[in-house]
């Protein structure tokens, strides 16, 4: 294989991953902290695209200016949502197994709001707003601006989160929360306050990856969805509430999809995704970092 | 016995219907019939064990894929059988696995399954057929469709009501209360778990066998639409999939809804199902037939009245 095919891949490798890591830590606080299966968290990313998209269009500015405000909008929707829907279902949900499956159903209904009004919003597909995408050069190795972009602000968000939970106390109660729900409440952990921030935290970051993506690919009202599943299969290979094994999952997807896309066909690429995740949940149910 | 007097007058009411001549009632009635079978056979599992299967689209797509590659060689009572074997051997093999993972892990893994499912069938028939959709030709009649149809629900509110007598059907509620308490009693989980995963995908195997030769060109994109699996589970879910009653009063609601928004209005329609199923999880969790109306009824009397009813 020739070198630089080889570097070609595994950037593209982890870019890709990088949108993963994103978007999966997102998927796993709400998982892990309240069980939350949001199937509608890549619909949030559409959104996020979508919103940007329509900034751009409108004034003419760069996107970045306007991923900072729409991660905003995102989060205090998160909050709405938490306070009308999940607060009390986590009230009314007589056992976790109860909880995972109706906020699945629940996750299925908000899949479909979001979908079908971003169609009849900005209709159908669309071409994205292509930004920045000349290329670098390194040497003999080409890659496009916004790619690297992307990369840089996807290693940085999931860079920082992680030193947020690492080092503040803030990130010490989340951690609490994520390990044992019942001892954080009661070494006086707020989980009142800390849960729907967190659910929207989650939507923030799946609308940052939305936002860079709108950069790169186009735009469709269904756009959301693979990175559901890609989600999901993150945070099973990297382990329930663990974040960075979340991040080693997703870079480990980045790859394996690039890669496996090259040498079979790019129409696979769903059943990749799909065999990856059937296989880590039937051979590995516990994440492939679990001890 | 009762009970039973209005299931055969119903039938044969619903049997007598190609009378009318009405190609729009009949084609409406069929989409109703459709979906009350699918809600019915899924009820049969996901009602009692509380395990939320998102496989249907798969059994669905399975049994007309069935019906795809033999109506030219089969007689057609035979197709779907096949069709619904083809669908009862899928959950046998899959059941073994996944029905060992609960919760949330279980729908997305049924739901991913069938999604490979979808996909692999589409890559082997571009690879090797050429093509990704089929065209049937020599299609049954639309009545002898509409009997089938009517036979296979028949069939599913008669087993539903019956297994759900029976042992295995005490038995899996057992194990939709407390798993490990059934099985300290004696139970199987795995075996009465396979038994009801595989009998539920016999009925929606068998319906998409049936229901294939409507569209006469299908396509994987059709027959495993993700759609076919989330109004069923919504309407078993708003009907109430712990009684028969339930999934049928969803099934009329929804089809006379679908009939008159979907194709006019496809996306309100979509957002509104949205709403209800959201609505319907938060408010209604056992459905409309399993709500306690009564006690609603009793409490809003006592507001208005100011007295103990």
């Amino acid at each position: 294989m020739n070198f630089y095919l080889f570097i070609d891949l595994v950037v593209a490798g982890l870019v890709t991953g990088g949108i993963y890591a994103v978007v999966a830590l997102g998927l796993n606080l709400q998982y892990g902290l309240m069980r939350i299966m949001n199937i509608a968290h890549g619909e949030f990313l559409m959104l996020g695209a979508y919103l940007t998209y329509t900034m751009v269009k409108l004034t003419g500015l760069s996107p970045l200016w306007f991923i900072p405000p729409m991660m905003v909008a995102l989060f205090l929707l998160g909050l709405l949502l938490h306070r009308l829907i999940f607060r009390r279902l986590a009230a009314t949900s007589p056992t976790i197994e109860a909880m995972e499956s109706r906020s699945l159903i629940v996750g299925f209904g908000l899949m479909f709001i979001a979908q079908n009004a971003a169609q009849l919003t900005w209709g159908g597909g669309m071409s994205g707003q292509p930004y920045l995408d000349e290329a670098v050069k390194f040497g003999e190795v080409t890659v496009a601006a916004n790619r690297l972009l992307v990369l840089v602000v996807v290693a940085a968000a999931s860079l920082a989160l992680v030193l947020v939970l690492k080092k503040t106390l803030l990130g010490k109660a989340v951690r609490g929360m994520l390990q044992a729900p019942l001892g954080a409440m009661l070494v006086g952990i707020d989980t009142r306050r800390l849960h729907p921030a967190c659910f929207g935290l989650g939507l923030a970051l799946a609308g940052l990856a939305g936002g860079l993506l709108s950069m790169v690919y186009e735009l469709t009202p269904a756009m959301g969805e693979p990175y559901t599943i890609s989600a999901l299969i993150v945070i099973t290979l990297g382990g329930l509430g663990n974040i960075p094994g979340a991040i080693a999952g997703a870079v480990l997807l980045g790859l394996v999809e690039t890669f496996g896309m090259y040498y079979t066909s790019p129409s696979l690429k769903i059943l990749i995704s799909y065999g990856v995740l059937v296989g880590v949940l039937l051979l590995r149910p516990k994440g492939l970092f679990a001890r | 016995m009762k009970q039973g007097a209005i299931f055969l007058v119903a039938a044969l009411l619903l049997a007598a219907l190609p009378v009318l001549d009405s190609p729009f009632v009949q084609s409406m009635a069929l989409t109703c019939l459709m979906y009350a079978g699918l809600a019915v056979s899924w009820s049969m599992f996901s009602g009692p064990t509380r395990y939320l299967s998102l496989a249907t689209s798969a059994f669905f797509g399975l049994g007309a894929y069935c019906t795809a590659w033999g109506l030219a060689k089969l007689p057609w009572p035979l197709v779907i059988m096949a069709g619904g074997l083809a669908a009862m051997l899928f959950a046998l093999l899959i059941g073994l696995v996944v029905l060992k993972l609960r919760g949330a892990y279980f729908a997305v893994i049924t739901y991913g399954l069938g999604e490979l499912v979808k996909h692999s069938i589409t890559h082997v028939e571009k690879t090797y057929a050429g093509t990704v959709g089929r065209v049937m030709t020599e299609t049954p009649s639309s009545n002898v469709v509409y009997w089938t149809v009517l036979i296979i629900a028949l069939l599913a509110v008669f087993t539903y009501v019956h297994f759900g007598r029976s042992r295995y059907g005490h038995a899996l509620r057992g194990i939709g209360m407390d798993e490990e308490r059934a099985a300290t009693l004696g139970v199987n989980p795995m075996r009465v778990k396979l038994l009801g995963f595989c009998l539920s995908a016999w009925f929606a195997g068998a319906l998409g066998a049936a229901m294939a030769v409507r569209w006469t060109y299908i396509e994987p994109n059709t027959v495993f639409n993700p759609f076919i699996v989330f109004q069923t589970v919504l309407i078993s879910m708003v009907g109430g999939p712990l009684t028969v009653g339930g999934p049928l009063i969803g099934a009329l609601v929804f089809s006379l809804l679908s009939e008159f928004l979907r194709l006019s209005l496809p996306y309100l329609y979509m957002i509104l199902l949205g709403l209800l199923l959201i609505v319907s999880v938060l408010y209604l969790p056992e459905g409309i037939a399993g709500h306690d109306w009564r006690a609603l009824w009793a409490r809003f009397g006592r507001k208005r009245f100011g007295r103990e009813p």
